[in-house]
């Protein structure tokens, strides 16, 4: 039986190679995933440890909580110092602050880079070895006020030399410093991405406004110390007031930090790679089926020379297994390189990664493996429990067909499936919770299984309506066009329902997309009032001289800037903007529910109406906050407002914002001008007010919205070409299911050659069925698609998107695509039809 | 055209000189018509005979544009076969040649009617309707147009085939063992039927069958036996042509 298997599997290998592709691609992407993510981490880990390597203990501000997002933490006396060196077993301690700056290059532009952040610190101790993890490469420390040390990266990108002279914000306008050295983070160019600028201690501690105070103290132990030994013995010295850690400790918890990130960043890419599998997997068991209904009479005489149904089925799946085993591997190999690509389509969104060599882990290789064999398998086992069912006697008969599984089951089936689904997911976007996402996710699997094993059902009458209008004007190759993808439903359903998954995805992706864009323009328009927006590049935003400048351009009516920082209210990390509230009255359109928003001008809280009511709050009420990094504080509530999006859910009056925080970069700067004046004059004024600080963008209303709306767009191009491969695997289970059929087809297609089809003809005749069947599962896609995307609008409406926006044209444009898409997977297998011979459909087998 | 012949090819339905047929290359080749030479008149009834192998099923693709001949000459109305490329063949079959194979005549997914129309179909023209209705008439299937062919028996669809064949108007029809799979009444069904569109209509048909019986529905028999014509016999009955074939077969 395995003999008959194996022969099977050789004599077809054409047949094997297509099954198998849909195969390798999904596996691919697993396994690429593991092999960037697990390089990624290799990479950050070496990198950390390097640059911890001659730190033995780190002391630092015991922070009041973690936040993801936020870290900060109180200064350190600079006397702290002193009481370190003294410690018996400490050989050298030295103090170190940090804070942003950025450099400005020759054209008098910021250097900021997308993402990263631009890391201004002072160099620690006064040789070439810091105790910070800079290694110097060329020139020296910095030894004057004037003296800036930079990283190689934007030394060689911005083509800086030691000695040149180079521009640095931080709290104010640009200052003009010296290059004195260069240096690289441990032996990287720089950090992930970010820049760094590193001056003397005293030089730093002016520049961040940290005189007299320090953020972290590195020690060096005597030699024959431990790390611990240390450890506890400044502990013993300084109470536990601070944070003191090993250096081992300090490592650990970065690249923990880090691995985190990218737990995030490869779960997200997994998902991806999961869809492709499950495209995939709707491939394999129509392959399967299709190999079943075409080996029925051999099927039959093993049967009948006494195989039992076990034999057969088992047969069928070991067929399943090799095929699985061999595509995995070959998807494992290709997986490398798709690690490669991956970086490279990151790079291209600006999502820059280090390079490392690549890592390839065990699980990069065990993980894909078993998950693309047990697809495999898996999908094969209803094809293989339908070979069970061939009768021994269907050897004898000429074009015995195995009935299909009763219509009725699946429909009830898929009903159940398709009800659940709904279910699940819509428990999931209005359930709330932590698993919300899960329950999204699972959910959507369900709808398409659902619709998957409904499709059979609704797929004939469907594909005989889009296929009418091939029908009528294409003429007879349109006609059989239309017949063929009618006439076996269940393989024209599962093979559009392959890319009815990719496609109800993009459908979706790009409904909300255009409908967070249309909400935030209703949004802004509605519950603004600003005339200019002032933003920084990176996500660090920019000083809060900023706004102190803007206020004295006479040209402006008001200028609001917008500070947020983390607080822990209830229990609950929350966001917390500060804000001059008599300004921001003036940029926003603030509804108050409650209480009155000049009350809160020189102290208390503002709170929105929806987070009020969550926590049951009324004006009047104190409640208490506690922050990273200063001790915690009662608070009244002043005033509740309507929601708006700016806002965010929590205003903190200026000056109990800047008692709370040490942070006080502004993120957005809203700017009303005065009365009367043309735009193009307020804005000129602004920007010659502003021009001290080039690491701001000004932009008006319109522009803040188109740029967000671009925002949007590259996320949406990024996630569409994610999905891309789930595309692609169901093009190709096209082109496999076309090209298997003609197989089948052959006396058919050979018999409308005889009586004079021309080879055109038989060609379009299977164009036009791809087409069909692409539209089918576009059109199908793009009502689930609709669905998800308007119940996903539904479920963030508290979250300020609400508009239902649904981009005809563009969806339709994907129907057209699809359609053309169909053209393209229908070359090969037309020409293989078109080569049939002619008198194989005359020849009596 | 060369003097050395009796008659130009214009005067027939089709005509085949010094066909030949050799399938393979070396030593496993395998002759299959070793020079043939035969005419078929316009409405005649031609019955092709022979022993299994004969050649009789290569003769029939050669002169019907199916295949091409090793060697030697093909005219259908007229035309030169051999000079043909594939695309004029395949117009040539499709309005001036009709088929019935001995199975798998009609497409499965498209009722009777459709596949009596699919080669105008193909050819993109609209039936004549006087001429329809004579050949459904003379099929007499009228009631059964709209059904599918797994509905209809054997005979029925052998007939449905014939009907398709006649449907273009072609100068000649071959049919390779149409009731080759039929019962003795299914067969005079279709026997019927085509002799009937010979002596009505006027068509030019050409059938093989190894039935005695069939072969004497036509006006004339060939004798084929490996790859040569060796005998003929014009108004046959099956008597005479089980006698001839004893003498054929030893
Ligand atoms: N495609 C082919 N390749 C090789 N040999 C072939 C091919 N087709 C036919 N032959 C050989 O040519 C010879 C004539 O075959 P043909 O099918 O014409 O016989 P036939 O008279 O129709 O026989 P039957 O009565 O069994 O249908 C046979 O020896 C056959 O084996
Ligand atoms: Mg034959």
């Amino acid at each position: 039986m395995l003999k008959a298997t194996l022969k099977s599997l050789m004599t077809h290998k054409l047949r094997l190679a297509m099954t198998a592709l849909s195969i390798v691609l999904g596996v691919s992407f697993v396994a690429g995933t593991y092999v960037l993510s697990d390089t990624l981490n290799a990479t950050f880990t070496n990198l950390f440890t390097d640059v911890y390597a001659g730190v033995d203990v780190n002391i630092r501000g015991a922070q009041e909580f973690e936040s993801f997002e936020f870290d900060e933490r109180p200064t350190l006396p600079e006397s702290l110092l002193e009481e370190v060196r003294a410690v018996d077993g400490v050989l050298d301690a030295e103090g170190s602050v940090e804070g942003s700056a950025a450099f400005v290059d020759k054209d008098g532009e910021a250097i900021i880079p997308q993402g990263p952040p631009t890391i201004g610190f002072s160099w620690s101790g006064t040789g070439e070895e810091p105790t910070n993890p800079v290694k110097l490469r060329e020139g020296g420390p910095p030894t004057s006020p004037t003296d800036v040390v930079m990283d190689a990266n934007t030394a060689e990108e911005f083509d800086f030399e030691v000695g040149d002279q180079v521009g640095v914000i931080v709290e104010g306008p640009v200052r003009e410093f010296t290059v004195s050295g260069i240096v690289g983070f441990g032996d990287a160019d720089n950090l992930a991405g970010a820049t760094l600028a590193v001056f003397e201690l005293e030089t730093a501690q002016e520049l961040f406004d940290k005189v007299g105070v320090l953020d972290t103290i590195d020690v060096i132990a005597e030699d024959g110390v431990t790390q611990g030994e240390l450890q506890d013995r400044i502990v013993a010295a300084i109470g536990t007031e601070y944070d003191v850690s090993t250096g081992t400790q300090i490592t650990n918890e970065t690249t923990d930090q880090i691995q985190e990130g990218l737990g995030f960043f490869s779960i997200a890419l997994l998902v991806f790679a999961a869809i492709a599998l499950f495209v995939g997997s709707f491939i394999i068991a129509n392959t399967f089926s299709i190999i079943v209904a075409q080996r029925t009479r051999e099927l039959a005489l093993l049967r009948a020379i006494g195989a039992s149904r076990r034999q057969v089925m088992s047969s069928i799946l070991i067929e399943a297994t090799i095929t699985g085993l061999v595509a995995s591997a070959i998807g494992v190999g290709v997986g490398i390189l798709v690690a490669i690509g991956l970086q490279n389509l990151l790079a291209a969104f600006d999502v820059d990664l280090p390079t490392g060599s690549l890592v390839i882990g065990p699980k990069a290789i065990v993980i894909p493996m078993v998950v693309g064999t047990l697809v495999t398998v898996i999908a094969s086992i209803s094809p293989a429990r339908r070979a069970t069912k061939v009768p021994p006697v269907a050897a004898m008969r000429e074009g015995f067909t195995v009935p299909v599984t009763a219509g009725r089951r699946r429909l009830i089936a898929g009903t159940i499936a398709l009800i659940l689904g709904i279910a699940v997911l819509l428990l999931g976007l209005f359930g709330g919770g932590d698993d919300a996402a899960s329950l999204v996710g699972l959910g959507a699997f369900l709808i398409f299984i659902g619709v998957a094993a409904m499709a059979p059902v609704i797929a004939g009458p469907l594909a005989r309506g889009i296929g009418s209008p091939f029908a009528r004007y294409l003429k007879i190759p349109g006609r059989l066009a239309r017949d063929n993808s009618v006439r076996n439903p269940k393989r024209t359903s599962s093979t559009a329902a392959a890319l009815m998954i990719g496609v109800a995805l993009v459908g979706f992706i790009t409904i909300f997309a255009s409908s967070i864009k249309a909400s935030q323009t209703e949004l802004i328009e509605g519950t603004t009032n600003f005339d200019l927006i002032v933003q920084g590049q990176g996500f660090e935003g920019f000083p809060a001289a900023v706004e102190d400048a803007a206020n004295e351009i006479p040209e402006i009516g008001a200028a609001a800037g917008f500070r947020s920082g983390p607080s822990r209210i209830e229990g609950q990390t929350v966001g917390i903007q500060g804000v001059d509230v008599g300004a921001a009255a003036e940029v926003l359109n603030f509804d108050m529910v409650a209480g009155s928003l000049a009350a809160a001008e020189d102290d208390g809280l503002l709170v929105s109406e929806p987070e009020a009511e969550a926590q049951g709050w009324t004006v009047g009420d104190t409640i208490e906050m506690h922050f990273q990094a200063s001790p915690p504080r009662e608070e009244e509530i002043k005033g509740i407002y309507e929601r708006n999006p700016l806002a965010g859910n929590y205003i903190m009056a200026l000056p109990d914002f800047q008692d709370a925080y040490t942070e006080q970069n502004i993120q957005l700067l809203l700017i009303q001008t005065s009365d009367g004046l043309s735009p193009s004059v307020a804005r000129a004024a602004v920007e010659a007010g502003l021009e001290g600080f080039p690491s701001v963008e000004i932009e008006d209303q319109e522009e803040f919205l188109e740029s967000s709306a671009a925002a949007v767009d590259q996320l949406l191009g990024l996630v569409t070409a994610l999905l891309g491969l789930a595309l692609i695997i169901a093009f190709i289970g096209i082109v496999n299911t076309l090209a298997l059929s003609i197989f089948e087809r052959t006396r058919e297609i050979g018999l409308l050659r005889a009586i004079g089809m021309s080879r055109g003809q038989v060609r379009r005749m299977i164009r036009w069925e791809a087409v069909i069947v692409a539209i089918l599962g576009a059109v199908l896609g793009l009502v689930i698609g609709a669905f998800f995307g308007w119940a996903m609008i539904m479920a963030l409406a508290d979250e300020g998107i609400s508009v239902l926006e649904i981009p005809y044209l563009t969806l339709i444009s994907y129907v057209i695509i699809a359609g053309i898409a169909g053209v393209g997977a229908a070359v090969f297998p037309a020409r293989r039809a078109s080569k049939v011979d002619v008198l194989r459909a005359v020849t009596v087998e | 055209m060369t003097t050395g012949q009796t008659a130009t090819p214009e005067h027939f339905a089709a005509s085949a000189s010094g066909l030949q047929k050799t399938f393979g290359e070396g030593p496993a080749a395998v002759q299959a018509l070793r020079g043939v030479d035969i005419d078929f008149r316009a409405g005649e009834f031609t019955a092709i005979m022979g022993p299994s192998g004969s050649g009789k099923s290569t003769l029939m693709h050669c002169l019907a544009g199916l295949d091409k001949p090793s060697a030697g000459k093909v005219f259908i109305d007229g035309i030169d076969l051999t000079s043909l490329k594939d695309k004029a063949l395949t117009e040539l079959r499709r309005d001036n040649v009709g088929f019935v194979f001995q199975a798998f005549n009609l497409l499965p997914s498209m009722s009777a009617e459709d596949n009596i129309m699919l080669p105008l179909s193909i050819a993109g023209r609209k039936p004549e309707d006087a001429w329809f209705d004579r050949v459904i008439d003379t099929i007499g299937l009228r009631d059964r147009l709209s059904h599918r062919p797994s509905e209809l028996s054997g005979g029925q669809q052998q007939r449905v085939a014939a009907a398709r064949a006649l449907m273009s108007r072609p100068a000649i029809v071959f049919a390779d063992e149409p009731t080759g799979n039929l019962d003795s009444n299914s067969s005079t069904e279709v026997l019927g039927f085509l002799k009937a569109s010979v002596k009505d209509m006027g068509q030019t048909i050409v059938m093989v069958t190894h039935d005695p019986k069939a072969a004497s529905y036509a006006d004339r028999v060939v004798f084929l036996a490996d790859g040569h014509i060796v005998d003929q016999m014009e108004a046959p009955t099956p008597d005479g042509i089980l006698e001839r074939m004893k003498h054929l077969e030893v």
